[in-house]
């Protein structure tokens, strides 16, 4: 954990730790040199199908992920 | 394919049997007569000829899907290996507790997208039915997060109003640490839970898959856990550092935790599914084979038997003519 002053503002900000983590590990992976930056960063791709259930019945069709960082916008800060 | 044409043909047959009903009366002999196939002296070969070509391409293909599931197998074998190192540290501290009471359990049960693998999914389906068994009851409440096609399609006929989320095409591209955390992280924010009981098929060998459980306690429960003293009395032995509450700490860990012992149970799970799909087609093709001595079998002597009836027929005729001479 980088720093722990923190947690309380990305916990308000409605993040886990897990999304937490991921946005760190995203901006080691973008602190790597070119070939391995890309390598790294094309390794991790983020694809599935999630559909929520209601009576009995998927919600329509699920989304299928792409954006793997529901945060990328503060990535850039 | 052929027993269809057969089938079809006995069909075709069976009226023509029914509208003469005088015939089965007169005498067995004489109807069995007409029954036969008229004007014809031998069988054709034309449907054990065909039936020979289906099952030799059904055996090429069993054959390729091996290939490529043993192919696979070894690319994810070691990753899964490696990355059973993620969970132990968390089984070390927190400790696995399968038996746990609690009111919210949600079951995560993993299996493949794709069938022809052996009986892996139906073994996740089952474990998954007994754990709801065994925590429904009075104020207690199970729900299911299903993973992968073939589990949501055997769950959906008997439990699908206990499904809150299911999740498909997670094998498209090669399973990351970064993709099973966003998923982990969709289930944590949709469902809420006491312990989360992930079901998966725990590779062992190429032939051995134990159906497992693995169980993640909500933060709350460990804290009320480790006061009541038992497997997790020793975690207030810890010192914590920082300005952090034990209570953030431990919803830190339980998270995290969520998505290690996730990413190895998918890696595990695409792993056995790989091994079950391998031995799955290695027998197919050897029954394939099997099938196809049998058949060759029948196809050589029944073509001897039209060649000697030939020769035989070629023969008396001859010595008729010389006899007739």
């Amino acid at each position: 954990m980088a720093s722990n002053a923190a947690v309380p503002f990305w916990r308000a900000a409605g993040m886990t730790y897990i999304t937490y983590s991921n946005i760190c590990a995203n901006l080691v992976r973008n602190c790597l040199k070119e070939p391995f930056k890309a390598e790294s960063i094309h390794r991790e791709k983020v694809h599935f199908n999630l559909s929520k259930w209601a009576d009995g019945k998927p919600q329509k069709p699920g989304t299928s992920l792409q954006d793997p960082y529901r945060f990328s916008n503060l990535i850039e800060i | 394919m052929a027993m269809a044409v057969f089938r079809r043909e006995g069909r075709r047959l069976l009226p023509s049997i029914a509208a003469r009903p005088i015939a089965a009366i007169r005498s067995p002999l004489s109807s069995d007569q007409e029954e036969g196939l008229l004007g014809i002296r031998s069988i054709s070969t034309q449907v054990v000829r065909n039936r020979m070509k289906s099952v030799k391409n059904i055996q090429k293909i069993t054959k390729a899907m091996k290939m490529v599931a043993a192919s696979k197998l070894r690319a994810v074998q070691g990753r899964a290996e490696n990355s059973r190192g993620l969970w132990q540290p968390f089984t070390a501290l927190l400790g696995d507790n399968p038996s746990i009471d609690v009111k919210k359990s949600v079951v995560v049960t993993l299996s493949s997208d794709k069938g022809l693998c052996g009986g892996i999914n139906s073994t996740a389906v089952k474990v998954s039915r007994a754990l709801y068994k065994l925590n429904s009851g009075p104020e207690k409440e199970v729900q299911f997060v299903v993973v992968g096609e073939k589990a949501k399609a055997i769950m959906f006929r008997d439990s699908k109003n206990d499904i809150v989320l299911s999740v498909t095409e997670l094998n498209k591209n090669p399973l990351n640490y970064a993709q099973v955390s966003v998923l982990a992280d969709d289930i944590l924010k949709n469902v809420e839970f006491d312990a989360l009981r992930i079901v998966y098929n725990k590779f062992h060998s190429v032939v051995a898959f134990l159906p497992t459980v693995s169980t993640v306690l909500s933060p709350e429960i460990i804290e009320k856990e480790s006061e009541v003293g038992g497997k997790l009395g020793e975690l207030d032995s810890y010192e914590i550092e920082g300005g952090e509450t034990k209570g953030e700490i431990l919803q830190n860990l339980a998270e995290f935790q969520f998505s290690c012992v996730m990413f190895n149970a998918v890696l595990e799970n695409a792993c056995s599914e790989m091994g079950a799909r391998m031995s799955a087609m290695d027998s197919s093709s050897r029954n394939a084979g099997e099938m196809l001595d049998r058949l060759t079998l029948t196809y050589n002597r029944t073509r001897q038997a039209s060649i000697t009836t030939e020769l035989i027929e070629i023969i008396s005729g001859a010595s008729a003519l010389e006899a007739a001479k």
